[in-house]
């Protein structure tokens, strides 16, 4: 069954369109990333898909439930969202951020209870992170700090998790362990991940993690195509949209398959 | 077991400086003596005290530390919550308008019906929210990050209403009405009285109540827009409801006291290096500390010479090296 489901849907800001067309659904416990270039949408889409952008026309739909008319907390109980980046207005102990997960769960004239504190840390321990809980935030290198924004979206205990290029301003090691964690998440609690990024090979990463894995491969406001990682990540339509040329490299070993697509040239 | 000993400590020294508030002051008076005037007015003892003493202590002194210590806590307060709405450590209670609105509404009712003060809060109240109402309408008036519209809205507000009291100075009468007017703007404690208690603790007292009771909600409003309704927070039903708070407590204590500059500003950067930056912590310390402050800066006012000192030079004079002192001592911390 879907979780999440996109009916031709298409969003403008004011005469401009961003958003045209676009239909998806998402089933439960899968991967699905969303690839493009730069400026295709992926942002939006991402934006649209949490509520927190109205669709101009279409609908997106959350468990068949129209978001336009979910309240904000009702949304927040079913997506939690990982940003790109995340500015630290102050220096907050971690805990403080991970407890601000239990929101959706918390009267607005209330503070959070011994249980919500209990699930920050939990959330913090999966992440391995609970070392950390109480020093600032600010202190936190930017690998730690996306692990924190898991825990963070994991305190929610929500279904789905929502992530808009999360892996963008880590280092090579630090990106590494942010998709093992993922990794491990969904194949720990069948949780769904909605994750928009700027590289073909995560897509490759999961599938050869053996997690359930779809790519839709957005150009220009629209989707150009959907399926599994190799159906959509080929060669041919990496020099259609990117203008390159890549290979795509199948390798077997003792650990199963391994697929990568690598880059080789542009053209001009 | 410290941080236990920090929260009783703060829970009891605004009652404390209260209290220790009745002995301070040109008219020397022994402990028995304001003792005896506390008795009488409670009840509790029958001996008769000396005229002068209930009028030093019960009329003066008392109410004088009470609205210091609300209108310290309120803008104290205000303050912490502007600073995490804004997510800049270096807004204070003032920033949507309200001290510039409310110093143009005194000015205009010292100007139309004299020194009224019943006309001097009303008008330097409604102005105190108009201004932030207007500032609230440039501000919101964009889609895109509202939050730097709201502070440019409050620049704006601000600048409007400041160059109009400059105006009602232009015109008042130099004799009588400017003085006023200038007085005003410096802000005392002076007139306070129980009835200027009764009327101003409401404003003050909703607006504090209702950010204590929300302040955990302050830390997620700190964040982006857009992570904070993914949490699940109604932003702009919920911001809206925190500046409202905000803007009673602040219009509440500037419409009694004047203009007090610093005390918004710098008394939640004492409560951060207190209690952190939590705000479930950090909005009861500042409530403490900003009541406290203003009660110790007020005895300073009226005992330093023998004419009064006007509270806002002190708050600023005393406040802002304090802030020098505090932003090299915190250096690096992430703000």
């Amino acid at each position: 069954m879907s979780i999440i489901e996109a009916e031709k849907a298409s969003f403008s800001y004011g005469q401009q369109n961003v958003l045209q067309n676009i239909s998806m659904k998402v089933r439960e416990g899968e991967m699905f990333c969303l690839f493009g270039p730069n400026g295709c949408g992926k942002t939006t889409l991402i934006q649209c898909l949490l509520g927190i952008l109205k669709t101009s026309s279409g609908t997106i739909r959350l468990r068949g439930r129209d978001i336009r008319s979910m309240k904000a907390v009702e949304i927040a109980r079913e997506l939690a969202y990982i940003p790109q980046a995340h500015e630290k207005p102050f220096p907050y102990k971690v805990i403080d951020v991970v407890l601000m997960g239990r929101v959706s769960y918390t009267g607005l004239f209330s503070l959070p209870k011994k249980e919500d504190r209990k699930t920050a840390e939990e959330a913090l321990e999966r992440v391995g992170m609970l070392s950390f809980k109480d020093k600032p935030y600010t202190q936190l290198s930017g690998g730690e700090t996306q692990l924190v924004m898991v825990a963070r979206a994991l305190a929610q205990q929500t279904p789905v998790l929502v992530m808009d290029e999360p892996t963008a301003h880590l280092d090579f090691r630090n990106e590494l362990g942010f998709l093992e964690t993922i990794v491990r998440l969904v194949k720990d609690t069948k949780i769904t991940v909605v994750m928009a990024t700027h590289f073909p090979n995560h897509a490759f990463y999961f599938e050869n993690s053996n997690i359930e894995s779809r790519v839709a491969l957005m150009n220009e406001k629209m989707f150009y195509a959907q399926g599994r990682p190799d159906e959509v990540l080929t060669e041919y339509n990496m020099y259609d949209i990117f203008k390159i040329k890549s290979k795509l490299i199948a390798h077997q070993w003792e650990e199963g398959k391994l697929k990568q697509i690598l880059p080789i040239k542009t053209y001009g | 077991m410290r941080k236990k000993l920090t929260a009783a400590g703060l829970a009891v020294a605004p009652f404390l400086l209260i209290f220790i508030s009745l002995f301070i002051g040109r008219y020397p008076l022994s402990m028995g003596q304001v003792i005896g005037v506390l008795g009488i007015k409670t009840g509790l003892s029958a001996t008769a005290p000396l005229p002068i003493h209930i009028n030093v202590v019960w009329d003066i002194r008392l109410p004088r530390a009470i609205l210091g210590a609300l209108v310290g806590g309120s803008l104290a307060v205000s303050g912490a919550a502007f600073q995490g709405l804004f997510r800049n450590p270096l807004v204070s209670s003032g920033v949507l308008g309200v001290s510039a609105g409310a110093g143009f509404g005194a000015s205009l009712a010292i100007i139309l019906f004299g020194s009224d003060t019943f006309y001097v809060y009303a008008f330097a109240f409604c102005f105190g929210i108009l201004a932030v109402v207007l500032s609230y309408v440039i501000g919101t008036n964009y889609t895109s990050t509202p939050t730097i519209m709201l502070v440019l809205g409050g620049v704006v507000v601000s600048s409007i209403f400041s160059s109009l009291v400059s105006l009602l100075k232009y015109i008042a009468d130099p004799y009588e009405q400017l003085p006023s007017i200038v007085f005003w703007l410096m802000g005392s404690m002076a007139s306070a009285r129980f009835k200027d208690i009764a009327i101003s603790a409401i404003p003050m007292g909703v607006g504090m109540a209702g950010l204590v009771a929300m302040r955990w909600r302050l830390n997620v409003l700190s964040m982006d827009d857009r992570e904070a309704q993914a949490l699940g927070v109604n932003i702009i039903f919920v911001k809206g409801l925190a500046i409202l708070f905000a803007t009673l407590a602040t219009a509440g204590a500037v419409c009694v006291s004047g203009v007090i500059g610093w005390v918004g500003l710098v008394v939640p950067h004492m409560g951060r290096m207190l209690s952190g930056n939590d705000n479930t912590v950090l909005v009861p310390t500042c409530l403490s500390i900003g009541a406290g402050y203003l009660i110790i800066v007020d005895n300073v006012a009226r005992t330093l010479t023998g004419s009064e000192i006007p509270l806002g030079i002190l708050t600023s004079i005393m406040g802002a090296p304090f802030f020098v002192y505090l932003l090299k001592k915190t250096k690096g911390r992430g703000w």
